[in-house]
């Protein structure tokens, strides 16, 4: 009888505790992430990340991998800039930047020496999406806080923050350009990025699923290497065999088909591509039809606050997709989407609109900061 | 071991001063590190450091033949992919991955030996070739970075042994002593150095000079291979584009550790001290703020102040024609 009734209480209190979990479960899907117009969940990833609460102020790593690309210099000075902004100093009591190189073995280290140094979060690019298990591993051990962002590892244990690829290069930029077309046919030419990589492997996926819809669409592939001068010598090649396209699309490096177009005398046509000051200034001031869709370094500072987030206790989505910006040449206005002044290789969405009011900055504040080590 | 660090000593002065700025950088890194010396910082500092001293070993052994091994970061990349590939599962497959992954690299090494004596081919242009035929194989093997490695194997090679030594170091130097401490107390390794003081010499002598080439070239694709291996443990997984930025940086470690490029004279211990003060420049640049596009500069002035320290022997030459000899 004894052994009966306390079997009867484990039971009572196994269900009493299931019950108390459920409603835990629905609470947290109703409370959701933070701040879900900005942090929103990747495609194809349902899972969510949350550690445990810290008190702040924190102190918090950023760790850059290739140097001397000026998309990356703006993302630093980007993070400096809003780290700087007093309602985000209040919460970092020192902010560490630290630009790595190529080398894997380099980047995993100064990685370690930051877990190591006892800092509470980690921001990173990643140079290789599989290279670091071993150091993820070791952060979670040790309790710091890691977010992967523009280049992000294949590890779903991290917080993971990237544009939506296939949707960037497909249903924002290739649609828009087709749209701009007389009709939709003829050629257009697509100029890829870095052979291999997996980023250009789903901007490609993007373009083909909307081209798709167009039989009467030709399409003739080049290789620009996301590299402005590559790019202008592909097209202008491309020009000289077929003579004329009715379109291009090109993922980065886009000054590059501007340039050819003016080299070669082809007659304007819409033109998709990046977002850097020098091509949107010779779409809007040559009145060439196209888009510009960014990947701004704005992604800079959208990964640290979400470190900062995690750490009060925030949950993220495991995979978040930052919204992508864009804006078409018949929208294109001076001093928001270009900058005369400038020079070319400012990246001119500079910020996430949607993801506040401190996430935009303006080319002086990014100029007043400087991309080195600190 | 004290006798052999001894002689190592007294022969190469260069070797003994690589070690002492080696213990100065260290010591100061570990003064500006925030949180000071520890296990923890000691083993990311090695493992840091581990996959280049390895090169740096196999290129002293070619250099010391008056060669020169421009495949060796190939080799290392190749090597890595493949054991993303086989370095899996029980303990019977890890063995074999293993040893299949090293084979690799000797059989690499030895082609680059065969291509340089037979073909008689300048040792930098033939590496150059085969380092590109290795670098297409890497990417055949994997062609985006992917794959996966032991992770118990990993955790013992990038761990710390007993709280006290970074195991990656003592790795390094275990594998050091069983590979090529035999061979240099072994005729086959005075014939390598005596090769690359003078050829000529060596062959009226008598020694097999292209027996020593080709050693030298295959311990270089072995030591590839242990690079390759050791950097499969720190990310767990294979890259076939990992080794770019080493072919050079293991050349400048054998300088900084004081081997002669002009061969017959250098140290193994030697170079791997300089792969290790390669390496704590590259993290003391962080923590001091150097902006990080100085850190090419400064690896370059490094080589350049080393290489100049090296060419003082000149200056106390009484005859120039010394120099030609």
């Amino acid at each position: 009888m004894k052994s009966y009734l306390s079997r009867l209480r484990t039971l009572t209190r196994a269900v009493s505790a299931l019950a108390v979990a459920s409603v835990l479960l629905v609470q947290t899907a109703q409370a959701g992430t933070f701040m879900p117009e900005c942090y929103k969940p990747g495609l194809g990833d349902t899972g969510t990340i949350k550690h445990a609460k810290k008190e702040g102020p924190y102190r918090v790593a950023l760790v850059n991998g290739h140097t001397g690309i000026p998309w990356r210099e703006q993302m630093i000075k980007s993070v400096k800039v809003w780290a700087a902004a007093p309602e985000n100093a209040k919460n970092i009591t020192e902010l560490k930047v630290v630009s790595t190189g190529s080398d894997v073995a380099a980047q995993i280290a100064a990685i370690d020496n930051f877990i190591q140094a006892g800092y509470d979060a980690i921001a990173f690019i990643a140079v290789n999406p599989t290279a670091f298990d071993a150091v993820i591993k070791r952060a979670k051990q040790a309790g710091t806080v890691l977010v992967s962002f523009d280049n992000p590892v294949d590890n779903p244990s991290v917080l993971r923050i990237t544009p939506e690829w296939i949707e960037f290069e497909g249903i924002i930029k290739a649609q828009s350009v087709v749209n701009q077309m007389k009709e939709p046919k003829g050629k257009i030419l697509e100029i890829r990025g870095i052979q291999g990589n997996s980023t250009d492997r789903d901007r490609h996926l993007g373009v083909q699923k909307v081209l798709a819809k167009y039989p009467d669409i030709e399409v003739v592939e080049v290789v620009g290497n996301w590299d402005t001068g590559t790019v202008q010598k592909v097209t202008a090649d491309a020009i000289a065999v077929h003579g004329f396209f009715d379109a291009i699309i090109c993922q980065h490096g886009c000054r590059g088909v501007t340039n050819a177009i003016k080299a070669t005398g082809h007659p304007p046509v819409p033109v998709g591509g990046d977002a850097e000051n020098g091509f949107v200034k010779a779409l809007a001031m040559n009145d060439i039809p196209g888009i510009s869709v960014s990947t701004s370094p704005g992604q800079g500072p959208v990964a640290v606050r979400a470190a900062i987030a995690l750490l009060q206790g925030g949950e993220f989505p495991a995979l978040v997709n930052v919204p992508t910006p864009y804006v078409e040449t018949k929208d294109m206005k001076p001093n928001v989407n270009y900058f005369p002044d400038e020079p070319d290789t400012l990246e001119t969405v500079t910020g996430y609109a949607v993801c506040g009011a401190d996430m935009v900055f303006t080319p002086a504040q990014l100029n007043a900061q400087s991309a080195d080590n600190n | 071991m004290t006798a052999f660090l001894d002689i190592h000593l007294r022969r190469n002065n260069r070797a003994l001063l690589a070690w002492l700025v080696l213990g100065g950088l260290l010591v100061y890194f570990l003064y500006i590190h925030p949180r000071g010396a520890s296990i923890g910082v000691l083993s990311a500092w090695a493992n840091q450091g581990t996959a280049l001293a390895f090169l740096a070993v196999g290129q002293t052994i070619v250099v010391l033949s008056r060669g020169v091994d421009l495949s060796i970061g190939p080799i290392m990349a190749l090597t890595n992919c493949l054991a993303s590939h086989l370095v899996n599962g029980g303990p019977l497959e890890l063995a074999f991955g293993i040893a299949v992954v090293v084979l690799a690299g000797a059989v690499c090494g030895a082609i680059n030996g065969i291509v340089v004596v037979f073909g008689k081919i300048q040792p930098i242009i033939a590496t150059l070739a085969t380092g590109a035929i290795y670098s297409g194989f890497a990417l055949i093997v994997r062609p985006i970075p992917g794959g996966s490695i032991d992770e118990m194997l990993s955790e013992l090679t990038t761990g710390d042994l007993a709280g006290i030594l970074p195991s990656s170091i003592v790795m390094l130097l275990v594998l050091v002593c069983l590979f090529w401490l035999p061979v240099s107390k072994a005729s086959l390794g005075r014939s390598i150095v005596a090769v690359g003081s003078s050829e000529q010499a060596a062959y009226m002598s008598g020694l097999k000079v292209d027996r020593a080439k080709i050693a030298a070239y295959t311990l270089s694709g072995i030591f590839a291979s242990f690079s390759g291996l050791f950097i499969g443990f720190q990310t767990l997984s294979g890259d076939p584009s990992i080794g770019l930025p080493y072919t050079l940086n293991s050349i400048a470690a054998v300088v900084i550790g004081g081997t002669a490029l002009t061969g017959g004279a250098g140290s193994i211990l030697g170079s791997i001290a300089g792969a290790l003060i390669l390496r704590t420049i590259g993290s003391l640049i962080f923590f001091t703020g150097l902006p990080p596009l100085a850190q090419p500069l400064f690896e370059g002035t490094v080589l350049l102040v080393a290489v100049a320290f090296g060419a003082t022997r000149l200056l106390r030459i009484n005859n120039r024609l010394e120099v030609f000899r």
